[in-house]
């Protein structure tokens, strides 16, 4: 597709606009312009495309959203929205509105030129020429959605539920659920919020903001899997989703009672877990590492000398080298019948200043994907009840939502098997 | 003191029409002179006067600029701006008048809600064309931001292809569409527009048919270029080169081939035609004075008998007579500081001295305050309302501020009654922002006019006011109106959402009645 903006739209019209702010769509850098560039002079495809910032486009287009089975990357905002769209007709434009701000905003191209018609249709926050930058855009749905509003009882994913309060959580109201989930994700801060401020822009009549919380992945320290603000490597152990074998058992749905539009989507867990950091550094470095089971330094499973050595807890069956109830043991107790209930995490730390009491206000936006929310992650929670690390966390917010399917090409759109 | 105040000291809309005018950069001089008696300079001393790489060596006799068709500025201009334009007498007069009165009050603790002084030159246009300055070195320009006049299109590290073409008086759109110059092409694009004369010019990229704009940069210095980022489809444009003190040049009309629909573009608004809508509506707020005045007595004299509760319900009625004034902030100077002006954040600022008008009432009313302790901020408000009107007839309001005013009353309702930053006690934010809406409505009324043909989007604008109105009025319980802070967060988000997709919409109102030259 090379022409975003000659296509339906009517001669003249300034195309904005639907019941949402709608869609100015920008020129693709790889479609219209790249093509007019070999027409015009011999330029190629890749001369003509910025690059600024040199971080490789992830695809838009696909069986499944991006954002799930890559790599965490450096920048990260997560919302909850509560829609405000009156009805199906209004939530089915809102959600076609994400889905084209996501497909240019991923793609990056220059702006939708709207003359004297309107303000600039981009903030200009990345420049000129919006760079594409690696971005992954992630939209779930809560089990909200599936009330009487839109006609959607019948569509629910067999295992959505609100989020339960489980033993150790201190939930807050006003940071959990929600009707959606955006999850924005780039290598630079920059491209994340430009996204937020854009898809914000085009769907404020649609859907408001519920709950937000920014994060941010660390690089590795000094290598490996980066570390939280505990100190500990975080996300280790998770399963290898590059392998197709995997993420089939483990990752994505299909089948299995479900509805048929679910196909390709994947149940997301969010929580958002407040460190109390300093608590924390007043423990002794043998008590923080018996909590996790690992050490701190390396990561490696205190049987063992690196990061990726795996635990054999087999051989310490009463634990006196991991102790039976730390974190990597309770989690992930690597046996035949456990193994079908490992989870895809994808983990952020948050900052956001200082709490009342004038502590570091900090901690982890703990995020999970899973085929089967029972059998996969409430399993790992039950499982941890009670564990050490419970006193030197607070889970506050966060919501259970499902990851709705790709969007296949160019005349899908997020939600389609759900709402068309 | 005239029961009804006149729209003017002078009589006759004429005198009314005498705007001050707001800054100096459109030229008033010559504006309405025919603009086919100020023919643009032959080629020959465009060839002089350009600068030697923009200018081909022997232009095509078919590209040359045109002159103005007609005595009114082309087919740009609907009925009514022709109208205008035809009276010399609406810019002969001086303007006695000083432009817009600041609202800032720099001897109170705090001003009245932040009025933006915004200036109309400041065109969305611009900013939105500023964005390719900085695309990068363009391939064949070097950085200079502007392609070399070789009659070719090039393509720029923006990816984009980039046109050169001249934009002075005496060869206005040469660069493109003529026998060896640059072939017209459909797409998003670039101009890099080059000022080879001796004074600043504003350059439109216009339909000549239609008389739409596509594209706009302003303010293009002598010896500069500057990048105009368009989206064209097939159909017919010309470069409209205004230059500083010179009639306007409409060059070649240039045919875009193929059947790509055509991007956006709209009529421009002159200051002319804004004038009678700003007549029409200064008379309104008259009108509103009056109620206004009428209001404040009742309310002085509910505290002059020490009948709080009939106080407390006509306050209400009062301050959103207000309230439904708010495109006329700018109009009343520092009056509205005293008459509607709020305080810092500060605990102690309440009991600020120089803390006056409906807020302070409001405070006392809702802060268990007596009748006396009220009665000399009631008598204070009154007499200050009272004054303002006396001073009406004599107060212009600017045209250029109009589709400035149709989106800030709300952006305002937004920033300071949907957070309750100016609630004083009372919990009527919603209603507030509930006469707010009547007042951008009253606005975009004496507007649609102009706005009809021009934004698509209104029927979708009126829309959104009225789910806007409709979500405020069931917070309306026989005048008590639900605070802020009580209501669910559902209905909260609602109207957050109905406000933030309302002002999307106003967006427009505002770029496109910014005032343009046009002849």
């Amino acid at each position: 597709m090379t022409t975003d903006t000659h296509e339906p739209q009517g001669a003249g019209d300034m195309r904005r606009r639907g019941f949402l702010r709608g869609a100015a769509l920008g020129v693709g850098a790889v479609g219209a312009v790249a093509g007019g560039a070999a027409a015009l002079t011999g330029a190629t495809a890749s001369a003509a495309a910025p690059g600024a910032t040199g971080s490789p486009r992830v695809a838009f287009h696909g069986p499944h959203q991006a954002g799930i089975a890559q790599s965490v990357v450096r920048s990260t905002a997560f919302l909850s929205f509560d829609v405000t769209a009156a009805d199906r007709r209004e939530l089915t434009e809102l959600m076609h509105t994400v889905t084209e701000r996501a497909r240019f905003l991923t793609a990056g191209g220059t702006p939708a030129a709207l003359g004297i018609t309107d303000s600039p249709s981009d903030s200009g926050t990345l420049g000129p020429q919006v760079p594409g930058d690696g971005l992954m855009v992630t939209v779930g749905v809560g089990a909200s959605l599936f009330d009487d509003r839109f006609g959607l009882k019948d569509s629910k994913p067999l295992r959505l539920t609100g989020m339960p309060a489980f033993d150790d959580d201190d939930l807050q109201p006003a940071w959990c659920h929600g009707d959606l989930s955006l999850q924005l994700s780039a290598p630079n801060p920059d491209t994340v919020l430009h996204t937020l401020r854009d898809i914000a822009r085009h769907t404020r009549g649609g859907m408001q903001v519920r709950w937000r919380m920014d994060g941010f992945t660390s690089p590795p320290r000094p290598s490996g899997t980066p570390r939280n603000h505990l100190g500990f490597k975080d996300g280790t152990a998770n399963p290898d989703v590059s392998d197709p074998a995997v993420a089939r058992q483990l990752l994505w749905v299909d089948g299995g009672g479900e509805p048929a539009w679910t196909t390709g989507g994947s149940y997301q867990v969010v929580r958002l877990i407040r460190m109390l950091v300093e608590f924390w550094d007043r423990v002794s470095i043998t008590e923080q590492e018996r909590m996790f089971g690992r050490a701190r330094d390396t990561g490696a499973p205190l049987d063992g000398v690196h990061e990726f050595d795996t635990p054999r807890f087999a051989q310490d069956p009463t634990g006196d080298v991991i102790p039976l109830d730390s974190h990597i043991r309770m989690a992930n107790p690597r046996t035949a019948q456990t193994a079908d209930s490992r989870i895809l995490r994808r983990g952020y730390n948050y900052d956001r200043g200082m709490d009342s009491n004038g502590n570091l206000d900090m901690g982890l936006i703990f995020v999970c994907y899973q085929q089967d929310l029972e059998r996969q992650f409430t399993a790992v929670q039950k499982r941890l009840a009670g564990e050490p690390l419970v006193d030197y966390i607070s889970p506050f917010g966060g919501g259970y939502f499902f990851a709705l399917p790709g969007v296949k090409d160019r005349s899908d759109w997020l939600g389609s098997g759900l709402l068309a | 003191m005239s029961a009804e105040p006149e729209p003017a000291p002078a009589a006759g809309p004429r005198a009314d029409a005498e705007p001050a005018h707001p800054i100096p950069a459109e030229p008033v001089t010559g504006a309405d002179v025919d603009p086919s008696a100020a023919a643009p300079a032959d080629a020959a001393d465009a060839a002089d006067a350009a600068d030697e790489s923009a200018e081909p060596a022997e232009p095509a006799t078919t590209n040359e600029p045109e002159p103005e068709t007609a005595g009114t500025d082309g087919p740009a201009d609907s009925d009514e701006s022709a109208e205008a334009e035809a009276d010399p007498e609406a810019q002969a007069e001086p303007g006695p008048v000083p432009p817009v009165a600041t609202a800032s009050a720099p001897e109170r603790p705090e001003t009245s809600r932040g009025k933006r002084a915004r200036r109309w030159q400041i065109t969305a246009a611009a900013a939105a064309v500023a964005a390719a300055v900085t695309a990068g070195v363009l391939v064949s320009a070097g950085g200079h931001g502007r392609s070399d006049a070789d009659g070719t299109t090039h393509v720029a590290a923006d990816g984009l292809p980039h046109t050169a073409v001249d934009a002075s008086p005496g060869s206005c759109g040469l660069g493109w569409g003529g026998s060896g110059q640059a072939k017209p092409r459909p797409g998003t694009q670039v101009f890099d527009l080059h000022n080879s004369a001796a004074s600043a010019t504003e350059v439109d990229l216009i339909d000549p048919r239609t008389g739409k704009i596509y594209g706009e940069v302003e303010g293009l210095a002598p010896t500069t270029s500057r990048p105009m980022l368009v989206d064209l489809g097939s159909g017919t444009y010309a470069f409209k080169c205004l230059q500083e003190d010179t009639d306007a040049v409409t060059g070649p009309t240039v045919k875009v081939p193929g059947k790509a629909a055509q991007g956006p573009a709209t009529l421009p608004v002159n200051q002319h035609q804004l004038i009678p809508p700003t007549l029409s509506y200064q008379r309104w707020i008259g009108s509103r004075m009056t109620e206004l005045a009428r209001d404040t007595g009742v309310l002085k004299n509910d505290i002059d008998r020490g009948d709080l509760t009939a106080a407390r319900r006509d306050w209400l009625t009062g301050h959103l007579v207000y309230e439904r004034m708010g495109a006329a902030y700018d109009t009343f100077g520092d009056a509205d500081g005293v008459i509607n002006g709020t305080v810092a954040l500060d605990p102690d600022a309440v009991h600020d001295p120089d803390f006056t008008g409906f807020h302070r009432i409001e405070y006392g009313l809702w802060h268990g305050r007596s009748a006396a302790q009220l009665r000399a901020p009631a008598a204070g408000l009154d007499k200050a309302v009272r004054d303002l009107r006396a001073t009406w007839s004599t107060r212009r309001m600017d045209p250029a501020s109009m589709g400035l005013r149709a989106h800030e009353i709300i952006e305002n309702a937004e920033q300071f009654e949907l957070t309750g930053r100016t609630d004083y006690g009372s919990g009527t934010n919603l209603a507030t922002a509930r006469a707010n809406i009547d007042g951008t409505r009253e606005i975009l009324a004496e507007l649609d006019s102009l706005l009809a043909p021009r934004d698509p989007g209104l029927s979708r604008l009126d829309a959104s006011l009225d789910r806007a109105t409709a979500d405020l009025d069931a917070q309306d319980h026989d005048g008590t109106w639900t605070p802020l802070d009580r209501l669910t967060q559902a209905r909260r988000e609602r109207i957050n959402a109905d406000f933030g997709d309302l002002l999307e919409r106003l967006a427009p109102v505002a770029a496109i009645l910014d005032v343009r030259r046009t002849a």
